[in-house]
C-alpha cells in the first residue's frame, strides 16, 4: 500500500509504530536469548550469584552491625555501672555531711553552696567527654536536674522514662534513640541507658535515675563504610562470576558454533567442508565425527548424482535413439492411414488407433526431451516485454477447437490496460495452453473462467474449472510427471502426464509460481505469477490462489483460515 | 555440557569461599601481633572548643511542691543557661510579676548561709535566703568581688496550679557554684592605643550550651571590651561578626564574615592567640576564614601560637635578669647568681632608695628621702639626673611607653599623680586619687592597669584602674578595689606579675596574690620579707632578719630560697646584703 511520504502521520499510527518497534524488539531478544547458550549460563549464573551474594551480605551486615553495637552497649553498660557508684559516692559523702551538718547547727547547709549532685554530674561529664552525654534527675526533688555538656534532655524517650521509673532499681533499660544536642540540628543516632539509683542502705531518696546517652555516630559510619565496601565487593564479585562464567561458556561454546556454522554450510551444499580437530576432548572427537559423517555424506550424494545423471542420459539418449525408427514406423503409419479407405474397417480401425497413439507417442518423445533439458539445465529463456493478454489470447485461441468438442465456454475477466512483462512468450503460452487443456478435460463441460490480473511488482493469470475439483493433499501432486488423479480414467485428450511438470519448470524458470487450488466438488483453480521485471523477486500475486466466491462463502460459515493453509503451496509466501 | 560446566564453576566458587572461610576462621590473624598501630603518634590532648561541664537543666513547677521546694526550683530555673531569657523561670512566677522580673539586669552570687527561712500560711507564704553576697556580675560581663549580708524574701501567694512567687529580687540570684556552672571566665586581650601590647580583660560569659567555649568565647571577644577597660584599649576586630569555630585538621578555624583592617591582621592574630590560650592549651594553631572562604584569596591565613607568643614581649618575657640594691648601689644578677654592679654612676654607691628600671635602660630611683626622683642610664658614664622634685614621692615606675610615673602627696589628702616623658611633665587627671594619700603607684607592663596603694581612715588599700589617654590627656580611671583596708593594715609594697594579677605584701608580712575579678589568696609568706617584685612565673623578694641582715629570695612554687651567692659561692644573709629586688617595668 503505497503511501505519499508528506502525509502527516496520526497518533495512532504513531502509536503503532512504536509498538510495532517494541514488538520487534521484544522478538528480537527473545530470538538472541533462544539462540545463545552463552547468554544464558551467564544470565543464570549472574542470578544465582546475585542471590548467594544478597543472602551472604545480609547475614554478615547482619552479625557486624550485632557485633559492633553490641560492643558500645557493653563498653557503655560498664562505664554507666562505674558512673553509679561515683554518683553514689558523691550523694553518700553529703548524706554524711548532712547528718555532720545536723549535729553542728551553725554550719552551712550546703557544702561549697554545691550540690553533690551537680559535683556529681561535673566529675561524670569530665569522664564522659565526648564519648557520651550524662543525666541525672530526681523528680520528686525540685532543681535536682543535671545534664552534661549540651545534651537536651528531650532525646531521653518518653516510654524509657516509664519504664525506668516502673523497674526496680539498679535494673539497666536500654532504648535505642535518636539523640539532640543544644545547637546541632540533625538529631544523632544514638543508645540511652536508664536506672533507677539503687540507694539501699543508705538514707537518700530513691528516685534518682540515671540516664547515659551514647552516641552512636562514629559506628554509624563505619557500618555504613563496611556496607558500601559489601555493596561493593558484592557487585565485584557477581561481575566477576559473571565474567568467569562468560569466559567458561565461551571455550565451550565456540567450538559449538563452528559446528552449527560448518553443518549450515554442508546443508547449503559445501560438501567440502570440515571441522578442525584440536586435542582429544569431547569436542574434537565431535568434530571429527562430524567430518566422517560430512565425508560420508559427500560420498553418498556424489553416487546419487552420478546415478542420476546416468538416468537422465539413459532417458535423453532413449529418446533420441526412439526418434530415428520412430520416424520410420511413422512414415509407414501414415502410408497406411492415408490408405485406411482401402482396407477392410478391422484394418482401418486398427491404422487409425496406431495414427493416434503414434501421435501421443511423438507428443510424449517431444515432452522427454524437453523435460531432460531442464534436468540437464540447458533450457534458457528468450525474454521480451508481452502484453500477457494477447498470450492470454493466443492460447485461448489454441485450445477454442478443444473446448468446443467438449462444449466448454471461456470466461474471460482480462484487464482493460496493457499487462506488459518482461517473459520468454512461447513458454508462457505452452504453459497457458496446459492449464487450459487441463481445465477443458477436467471441466466436464462447465465454463472455464480465465482472468488476469497486474500490481506494480507482478502479473498473474489464473484459470479456474468448475469439475470435480481436487482432493487435499493433491495441489502438490498435480505437477509431478506422469501423475493421473485417477489412474482409471483414461486420457481423452491425449495428455503426455507431463505438460503440468513442464509447465512448473517454465514458471520456476521465470522466477515465477505456478500454484493449484482445488477443492472436491468445487472444482480447481491454477494460478501463474510472473514478475514483472525478469529476475526481479517475486513477492506476492495480484490474484488470489481461492476464487473469491469460494473464499467469501468460506467466511461467511465463519471458519476461514483452517481450510487456506493446506491450499496454499509455496510456503505461505503468498499471504501477503 | 551444561550441567558440567555448572559443576566446574560451582566448584571454582566453593574453592574461592572455603579459601575465604579459612582465611576468615583464622582469628589470630585478625589484630596483628607486632608492629606499630596506626593509631601511634600524639593525638593532640583536649578538645580545644571546651571541656565538658555539667548543666542545671530548668523543670517547671509541680503543682504539688511546697513554697520552700518552689523557690528551690526556681533558684535551679535561675541557674539553668538553656534559654537566655528565663521562659522556664518565669513560669514560678505569678503572672502579674513574671511581666516585671528581668532576668538581665544583673547577677548576684552569693553564698548561702543558713537553711531558707519558711512562713507558711493558707494563701501567703514568705521565704527567706539568707547568706552573704560574694560578688556582682554586671550586663558586660564584669566580676566584681563583693562583701555585705544577702536578706532576700520571696513572696509566694497560693494559686490554682499552686504555688506561685508573687515578689522576689530582679535579676538572677546564683549560689556560687550555680555560677562557676552557668558562667564561663574568659580573659580577653585587647590591645593599648599604640596596637603593640596585650591588654587582658578578665570576664564572665553566661555558656551557651548550643554553643561550644571557644565560639561563645569569639563571639564576646568581637563585642569589644567591658566597661572597666573603656576607652583604654582596641581591637582589631571592627564591625566583623562570627559565624562559627571549629576545628580543622589540628587547627583552631575562626570564620568571620569580614575581612579586618590590613594593618590590622597581627594584631587581630595576636588578639585571637591570645584569647584562646587557655581553651587550646597552647597545642593548636588558628586559622582565620572569611565567610568560609580562606582570608586570603589565594592562601590562607594560618596562625601559629608559639609565633604569636613574640607579638608583645612582655607576655612571655623570657629569662630577664633582676637587679636589686646592695650596698647602695645598684647590682645586676648575673648568670650562677652571683651579682655585679651596673655601669655608670647608678652602680656606685650612693643614698638613693626604691630603683625602678626602664624597658630601655634607665633607672629612676628616690633621692633625698622622697624629695626628688632621679634617673640615670644604665650605661658607662651615666649619670644621675633630677626629673622631678616635690614634697613627698612615691616610688617611681616606668611604664612600656618610657614614660615614668611617681606621686606627689602634697599634704595628708592631696595627691597628684605625674607622668614624665622626655623631660615633659604632665599632670594625670585621677579624681579619686586627689583627695586620698596615695603610698604607692605602679602601672602594668602592658601599660594600662595601674595599681595603687590608697590610705584611708580604716588603713591601707590596694586599687586597680586603667590609664586612658597619653601625654596631658593621661587619665586614671576605673579604679577598684581588690584588697580592702581593714584593722588598720599597712601594704609594704606592690608588684605586677602579669597584665591580671598582682602581688600585695602587706605589713604583716602577709603575700597575697590580688586580680580584680577574684578575691585576694595567700601566698605563703616569710616574715622576713621587706619589698617584692614579680615579672611572669618568678617573684623576688628582698628579705631582712632581725639582726639587719639581708637577702633576696626566689619562690619556687613550694618555698623561699635565698638566691644571690656572695664571691665565695654562699648565700648568706648580710648586713651590706642584696635588697629592693626589680625587674625592669616591675
Amino acid at each position: 500500500m503505497p503511501t505519499p511520504k508528506k502525509r502527516r502521520r496520526t497518533p495512532l499510527q504513531v502509536v503503532r509504530g512504536v509498538r510495532r518497534r517494541a514488538r520487534r524488539a521484544a522478538v528480537g531478544a527473545r530470538r538472541v536469548w533462544r539462540r545463545s547458550l552463552q547468554l544464558r549460563v551467564v544470565t543464570s549464573t549472574m542470578v544465582i550469584s546475585i542471590v548467594v551474594v544478597v543472602v551472604l551480605g545480609v547475614f554478615l551486615m547482619q552479625s557486624i552491625i550485632t557485633t559492633t553495637l553490641g560492643a558500645r552497649g557493653h563498653a557503655a553498660k560498664s562505664e554507666a555501672q562505674a558512673d553509679r557508684k561515683a554518683v553514689l559516692g558523691y550523694l553518700n559523702h553529703q548524706d554524711g555531711d548532712a547528718a555532720k551538718q545536723a549535729t553542728e547547727p551553725g554550719q552551712a547547709a550546703q557544702r561549697g553552696g554545691d550540690s553533690p549532685l551537680g559535683q556529681a554530674v561535673a566529675a561524670l561529664a569530665g569522664r564522659a567527654g565526648s564519648r557520651y552525654s550524662v543525666i541525672i534527675r530526681n523528680e520528686s526533688k525540685p532543681g535536682e536536674f543535671y545534664g552534661s555538656t549540651n545534651i537536651d534532655p528531650a532525646s531521653i524517650p518518653p516510654r524509657l522514662h516509664d519504664e525506668v521509673l516502673r523497674k526496680p532499681a539498679d535494673e539497666e533499660v536500654t532504648h535505642y534513640a535518636p539523640l539532640r544536642y543544644k545547637g546541632r540540628h540533625d538529631p544523632v543516632p544514638g543508645m540511652v541507658i536508664g536506672t533507677r539509683l539503687d540507694v539501699s542502705g543508705t538514707m537518700l531518696d530513691d528516685g534518682y535515675e540515671i540516664y547515659h546517652l551514647v552516641p552512636l555516630e562514629e559506628e554509624e559510619r563505619t557500618l555504613i563504610a563496611v556496607r558500601s565496601m559489601l555493596i561493593l565487593v558484592g557487585a565485584a564479585l557477581v561481575l566477576l562470576l559473571a565474567a568467569i562464567s562468560s569466559l567458561v561458556t565461551r571455550q565451550v561454546v565456540t567450538p559449538v558454533r563452528l559446528a552449527r556454522q560448518a553443518a549450515e554450510r554442508l546443508a547449503a551444499g559445501h560438501l567440502d567442508e570440515r571441522l578442525k580437530v584440536r586435542g582429544e576432548d569431547d569436542l574434537a572427537r565431535l568434530a571429527g565425527s562430524f567430518n566422517e559423517m560430512a565425508a560420508n555424506l559427500a560420498l553418498k550424494i556424489h553416487q546419487l548424482e552420478e546415478l542420476s545423471h546416468v538416468q537422465r542420459q539413459f532417458v535423453s539418449d532413449v529418446s533420441h535413439e526412439l526418434r530415428t525408427p520412430l520416424t520410420t514406423v511413422r512414415m509407414a503409419a501414415d502410408l497406411l492411414y492415408d490408405a485406411r479407405e482401402d482396407f477392410d474397417p478391422m484394418v482401418a480401425r486398427s491404422a487409425e488407433l496406431m495414427q493416434n497413439q503414434l501421435n501421443r507417442f511423438e507428443a510424449m518423445l517431444a515432452d522427454l526431451l524437453e523435460i531432460s533439458r531442464y534436468d540437464a539445465g540447458a533450457a534458457e529463456l528468450d525474454v521480451e516485454p508481452v502484453d500477457v493478454r494477447d498470450v492470454v489470447l493466443r492460447a485461448v485461441a489454441d485450445s477454442e477447437a478443444l473446448a468446443e468438442r467438449h462444449s466448454t465456454r471461456f470466461d474471460l475477466r482480462l484487464p482493460s490496460e496493457p499487462c506488459m512483462a518482461e517473459m520468454d512468450s512461447r513458454r508462457v503460452e505452452r504453459i497457458l495452453r496446459n492449464l487450459l487443456f487441463n481445465a477443458i478435460e477436467h471441466g466436464e463441460g462447465r465454463d472455464v473462467v480465465v482472468s488476469v490480473g497486474a500490481d506494480r511488482d507482478a502479473v498473474a493469470v489464473a484459470v479456474r474449472d468448475h469439475g470435480v475439483g481436487l482432493k487435499p493433499g493433491e495441489e502438490n501432486m498435480v505437477f509431478d510427471r506422469f501423475w493421473r488423479a485417477d489412474p482409471s480414467r483414461a486420457r481423452t485428450i491425449g495428455g503426455t502426464g507431463l505438460g503440468l511438470a513442464i509447465s512448473r519448470e517454465d514458471a520456476m524458470l521465470h522466477g515465477g509460481w505456478l500454484q493449484a487450488w482445488g477443492a472436491y466438488g468445487e472444482g480447481s483453480q491454477f494460478r501463474l505469477s510472473l514478475p514483472r521485471t525478469a529476475g526481479a523477486p517475486l513477492r506476492g500475486s495480484p490474484l488470489p490462489l481461492v476464487p473469491p466466491e469460494v473464499e467469501m462463502r468460506r467466511t461467511w460459515r465463519g471458519h476461514m483460515t483452517p481450510m487456506l493453509s493446506p491450499v496454499v503451496v509455496d510456503g505461505g509466501r503468498d499471504a501477503g | 555440557m551444561r550441567a558440567r560446566r555448572g559443576g566446574r564453576l560451582g566448584a571454582a566458587v566453593l574453592t574461592v569461599m572455603a579459601v575465604l572461610t579459612v582465611w576468615g576462621a583464622a582469628a589470630c590473624s585478625v589484630i596483628p601481633v607486632g608492629g606499630r598501630s596506626p593509631a601511634d603518634g600524639n593525638v593532640r590532648k583536649g578538645n580545644p572548643l571546651g571541656d565538658p561541664y555539667a548543666r542545671v537543666i530548668a523543670v517547671p513547677p509541680n503543682p504539688g511542691w511546697s513554697a520552700e521546694e518552689v523557690v528551690t526550683g526556681f533558684r535551679a530555673a535561675m541557674a539553668s543557661v538553656d534559654d537566655p531569657g528565663r521562659e522556664v523561670a518565669r513560669q514560678y512566677l505569678t503572672d502579674d510579676f513574671a511581666g516585671r522580673w528581668d532576668p538581665r539586669s544583673g547577677v548576684t552570687v552569693y553564698k548561702q548561709g543558713e537553711p531558707l527561712a519558711v512562713q507558711t500560711g493558707e494563701k501567703e507564704s514568705r521565704v527567706t535566703l539568707r547568706g552573704t553576697i560574694t560578688a556582682i556580675i554586671d550586663q558586660d560581663g564584669r566580676y566584681r568581688p563583693s562583701g555585705g549580708p544577702l536578706n532576700e524574701p520571696f513572696t509566694l501567694v497560693k494559686e490554682a496550679k499552686g504555688w506561685r512567687i508573687s515578689a522576689a529580687p530582679q535579676g538572677l540570684l546564683l549560689s556560687e557554684a550555680d555560677a562557676e556552672r552557668a558562667y564561663l571566665k574568659v580573659d580577653l586581650y585587647f590591645l593599648d592605643a599604640e596596637w603593640r601590647s596585650l591588654v587582658v580583660d578578665q570576664v564572665r560569659v553566661p555558656i551557651d550550651p548550643a554553643s561550644n567555649f571557644a565560639k561563645t568565647t569569639v563571639e564576646r571577644l568581637l563585642k569589644g571590651p567591658s566597661s572597666s577597660l573603656d576607652g583604654a584599649v582596641r581591637s582589631a576586630f571592627d564591625g566583623t561578626e562570627l559565624i562559627d569555630v571549629t576545628t580543622d585538621s589540628n587547627r583552631v578555624v575562626v570564620n568571620l564574615t569580614r575581612r579586618v583592617a590590613p594593618d590590622l591582621v597581627g594584631a587581630m592574630s595576636a588578639q585571637l592567640a591570645a584569647t584562646l590560650a587557655e581553651l587550646t592549651k597552647g597545642g593548636w594553631g588558628f586559622e582565620v576564614r572569611v565567610g568560609g572562604e580562606p582570608y586570603y584569596t589565594d592562601n590562607p591565613l594560618a596562625i601559629d601560637a608559639q609565633e604569636q607568643a613574640t607579638f608583645d614581649r612582655w607576655m612571655t618575657p623570657g629569662d630577664i635578669a633582676p637587679y636589686y640594691m646592695a650596698d647602695g648601689a645598684l647590682w645586676l644578677l648575673g648568670k650562677e647568681k652571683t651579682g655585679r654592679p651596673v655601669p655608670g654612676r647608678a652602680g656606685e654607691r650612693g643614698a638613693r632608695t626604691s630603683p625602678a628600671i626602664s624597658a630601655d635602660g634607665q633607672v629612676a630611683a628616690l633621692a633625698g628621702g622622697g624629695r626628688g626622683v632621679v634617673v640615670a642610664p644604665l650605661a658607662d658614664g651615666g649619670q644621675w639626673r633630677q626629673w622631678v622634685a616635690g614634697d613627698s614621692l612615691t616610688p617611681p615606675c616606668w611604664d612600656r611607653y618610657r614614660t615614668l610615673w611617681t606621686v606627689n602627696r602634697v599634704g595628708d589628702h592631696i595627691s597628684k599623680v605625674l607622668r614624665l616623658q622626655d623631660g615633659q611633665r604632665y599632670e594625670v587627671s585621677a579624681p579619686e586619687l586627689e583627695t586620698t594619700s596615695v603610698r604607692a603607684l605602679k602601672v602594668a607592663r602592658d601599660g594600662v592597669h595601674v595599681a595603687v596603694v590608697v590610705k584611708d581612715s580604716l588603713g591601707e588599700q590596694v586599687k586597680i584602674g586603667t590609664v586612658v589617654g597619653q601625654g596631658t590627656a593621661t587619665r586614671i580611671t576605673n579604679l577598684q578595689l581588690v584588697v580592702p583596708s581593714e584593722g588598720k593594715q599597712t601594704i609594704k609594697d606592690i608588684a605586677w606579675k602579669d597584665g591580671k594579677s598582682l602581688y600585695v605584701l602587706t605589713g604583716k608580712s602577709e603575700l597575697l596574690e590580688a586580680s580584680i575579678s577574684a578575691e585576694p589568696t595567700s601566698l605563703a609568706s616569710d616574715s622576713r620579707i621587706q619589698s617584692i617584685t614579680a615579672l611572669d612565673g618568678s617573684l623576688i623578694a628582698g628579705a631582712e632578719e632581725d639582726d639587719g641582715g639581708k637577702q633576696l629570695l626566689y619562690w619556687n612554687s613550694a618555698k623561699w630560697e635565698p638566691l644571690v651567692k656572695n664571691e665565695k659561692g654562699l648565700s648568706n644573709f648580710s648586713r651590706n646584703g642584696p635588697s629592693s629586688p626589680t625587674y625592669p617595668l616591675g
